[in-house]
């Protein structure tokens, strides 16, 4: 396990957060708060609102009650554009990346969109502390060696290490990924599992995540969620053994 | 013969490269804004046209060559901002709003150019002799700058900053947004410069065909074959396309009235997209 931050400082906090779709209701009166630097694992059953909630988080869908709060400030329903400008980055569930740019020029464009000045004629690959800064996420994500490949060309695996990669090169204060695992074999998830640990520690992350030994590898706490409502939330330990999860999360026969 | 059929391959060629630059920038605009502009056509008649005027002032082609596209240009920044951003993700209505502009730019320039053709002189005269006819060195010339403003173009996609952000937004919109591209602004600089290449062709070809107020037309017919023969998005095919279908064209005219040959390269197009239907070069 990764050591908890001295200050559980509250960066992200959800309060009675409602989203309802005509009379379904997704996220049930939805109350969260996430530590900065911690990993926060979202679990449940299929169509529990775990995607629903990151939806909610980054703005991509308007909540239907409630209040969100990042660092601070209340974020309720802000733009997506505008959220990811405050720091919160995403990956999704479907691959995000330029997939017809290089690996490089993918690294260079999620760094520089935290520079703030406007050149259009500014030679791009002599730019130099995005340059320096694209070379360290690089070297961070092991890409060095495949920096001029066009992405399309890379493995699925290594694909969904490299939209991680992206994501962090935009230096989010919060990162939300949705089933990095999605679609990846056993094997490569527990590589990409290792290259999350070495690429993401330290970072504020809520983990959506079927795979459970992902998670209970990952996480640092864990929140069940079960029809849109949070049933149950702790460390990895105390969640295994919390006989209402096993029971909505593994099924009545294991109960 | 052979000295007909080595002008015919020239001018194929000539001509291919003018068309190509009407055709990248048609093919960019579509590629990132998604619009179809019926106006391309227009932007290189104005180019031109306002070359012409320029020409007459200073006598100077050079000078109207580099100021037609900054003119064109900005007038293409007026399009952009003032008409094609309020209407954007409405494909029938862009299309109907550029064929608008198309008709104002052309009555406009009817009413102050007046309806008769002029002509543009080349700036260099000299002729070389191809085989035993004589062939204009100007043509050459231009076939050279046409050359040069592509590999700027290459060059300022690859290399820079703000090309790599308009390959990011061909990618990905919506990522691209993500990840704080200013994508209004690429929209904005990219019809400037789809404009301001238009432009270029305009003044490019005013040596050889003769400048009026609907020169545009048949440019913007052909430019649509291209950039569906080269592949949409794909600027590459583009160029190539623009070449193929220019020698196809220029050759067939040796056989047949020119007006006839480009039933040959309408067929060219039909077969491609019966054996490609995304184009040569497309996805």
């Amino acid at each position: 396990m990764k050591p908890v931050p001295e200050k559980n400082e509250i960066i992200l906090e959800l309060k009675e957060v409602n989203k309802s779709f005509g009379g379904l209701l997704a996220v049930n009166r939805v109350n969260l708060s996430v530590n900065k630097g911690e990993l926060r694992a979202l679990i449940g059953p299929n169509g529990a609102g775990k995607t629903t909630l990151l939806n909610l988080v980054n703005g991509t869908l308007p909540v239907s009650g409630g209040h969100i709060f990042f660092k601070g400030k209340e974020i309720t329903n802000l733009s997506p554009h505008r959220i990811s400008h405050i720091g919160i980055a995403r990956t999704l569930q479907i691959t995000s990346l330029f997939s017809g740019l290089t690996v490089y020029e993918n690294i260079w464009t999620a760094v520089q969109s935290r520079k703030k000045f406007f050149n259009p004629f500014i030679r791009a690959l002599k730019w130099q502390d995005v340059k320096e800064k694209t070379e360290s996420m690089l070297d961070l994500t092991g890409f060095k060696d495949k920096a001029h490949l066009i992405c399309s060309e890379l493995s699925y695996g290594d694909q969904r290490i490299l939209e991680m990669g992206i994501a962090l090169s935009t230096e989010p204060d919060l990162l939300l990924l949705d089933e990095p695992t999605a679609g990846l074999n056993s094997q490569e998830s527990m590589a990409l599992v290792k290259k999350m640990r070495s690429m993401l520690s330290g970072q504020t992350i809520i983990l959506v995540e079927h795979d459970m030994g992902v998670v209970m590898e990952l996480a640092d706490n864990i929140s069940v969620l079960h029809y849109g409502a949070i049933i149950a939330e702790g460390a990895p330990d105390v969640i295994k053994e919390n006989e209402e999860v096993k029971k909505v999360y593994l099924g009545s026969e294991h109960a | 013969m052979i000295s007909n059929l080595a002008v015919a391959i020239m001018n194929g060629i000539v001509w291919g490269l003018i068309m190509a630059l009407i055709a990248l920038g048609l093919n960019m605009i579509f590629g990132l804004l998604h619009i179809i502009n019926m106006a391309h056509g227009a932007l290189y008649m104005l180019g031109a046209v306002v070359a012409w005027y320029v020409i007459e002032l200073t006598g100077n082609f050079w000078i109207g060559l580099m100021v037609a596209p900054l003119c064109v240009g900005f007038i293409g920044l007026i399009i952009e901002r003032g008409l094609i951003r309020t209407i954007e993700d409405k494909p029938i209505i862009t299309i109907i709003c550029t064929f608008g502009v198309m008709l104002a730019v052309q009555q406009l320039v009817l009413m102050i150019f007046g309806g008769s053709p002029r002509r543009i002189s080349p700036p260099i005269a000299y002729r070389f002799p191809l085989f035993d006819l004589q062939y204009p060195a100007m043509r050459i010339m231009i076939a050279l700058i046409s050359i040069a403003l592509m590999i700027g173009l290459w060059i300022f996609l690859r290399k820079t900053k703000y090309g790599l952000w308009m390959r990011a937004v061909v990618q990905d919109r919506e990522m691209a947004v993500g990840l704080g591209i200013p994508v209004n602004k690429v929209y904005m600089w990219t019809f400037v410069l789809g404009s301001a290449l238009a432009a270029f062709s305009g003044v490019l070809a005013a040596p050889i065909v003769s400048v009026e107020f609907m020169m545009g037309r048949e440019v913007l017919i052909m430019a649509f074959i291209i950039v569906i023969v080269g592949g949409m998005g794909n600027l590459e095919g583009s160029v190539i396309a623009a070449i193929m279908i220019s020698l196809i064209q220029g050759v067939g005219a040796l056989f047949v009235p020119p007006s006839i040959a480009t039933v040959f390269a309408l067929a060219f197009m039909i077969i491609v997209l019966l054996i490609r239907p995304q184009g040569l070069f497309g996805e």
